[in-house]
């Protein structure tokens, strides 16, 4: 493992089909501080290559907000992974 | 006599929506005006005939866009009230999913509100349905939300 100077804990939750592929809707990760939306997404898709495929159709938000992907992440932030929404 | 500015009700629920309570609500002497929506369950999608629905939600982010939504709706049509409750959980064939009812000293602005206000649920709340057919489950196709533009990640600009 690469020693990092930084890493911060952060909440992550998957809904709809993401949900199904990461296995549960509700998982942590530790990543360095101020890193991405992106990289985070980029670390479960590894993990679970299923879940790359819907990378171009899906958003994402943090702490509740709809948020570009580039939005750099800070110790306990929130960020979920939305599929196309279906409500109504 | 002080009366609340706007005594919106917006609520998630995993019961059967009582419509008759949320038109009640809405539903004030100084109206003219009650405009419902009421969103079912249809027995078929895309020629497949439909056993039940599986509503899921991102229930605390949902609710805030539900309330921004009805916030807007003040903002933009002159009504009295509005009411929103959206279905969670196992929904049959028949049954009530969204139900949104609209009060308004005039027809007109009722009617334009509660249209923008399930069209707006519809695009942009993070709800999602399963549909179960006889032969399998899909996740219903669905609408991407408007996100903030990439580039110059700045801090929280709200």
């Amino acid at each position: 493992m690469p020693v990092v100077s930084q890493t911060v804990r952060v909440k992550v939750l998957f809904f709809g089909r993401l949900k199904e592929i990461a296995g549960q809707g509700e998982d942590s990760a530790e990543i360095a501080a101020g890193a991405s939306i992106e990289q985070l997404f980029a670390a479960f898709a590894s993990r679970h290559p299923e879940l790359a495929k819907f990378r171009t159709s899906l958003v994402t938000s943090r702490n509740q907000e709809f948020a570009a992907w580039s939005t750099p992440l800070h110790a306990g932030d929130e960020v979920a992974f939305l599929p196309p929404v279906s409500g109504g | 006599m002080t009366v609340p500015l706007h005594d919106d009700q917006i609520f998630f629920t995993r019961e059967a929506i009582d419509a008759a309570a949320l038109i009640g609500h809405v539903r004030a002497a100084e109206d003219g005006a009650v405009v419902t929506f009421d969103g079912c369950v249809r027995n078929q999608s895309h020629g497949r005939h439909t056993l039940y629905l599986d509503y899921e939600a991102y229930e605390s982010m949902a609710l805030t866009k539900l309330r921004e939504i009805a916030a807007e709706m003040h903002t933009k049509f002159p009504i009295h009230c509005v009411a929103m409750a959206h279905r969670l959980g196992r929904l049959q064939i028949g049954e009530t999913s969204v139900f949104i009812a609209v009060s308004a000293p005039h027809r007109p602005a009722a009617f334009d509100a509660c249209r923008f206000a399930i069209d707006t649920l519809k695009r942009t709340v993070p709800i999602w349905k399963k549909e179960y057919f006889e032969d399998g489950a899909v996740w219903a196709d669905g609408e991407l939300p408007p996100v903030p533009a990439e580039a110059p990640a700045r801090k929280s600009a709200s």
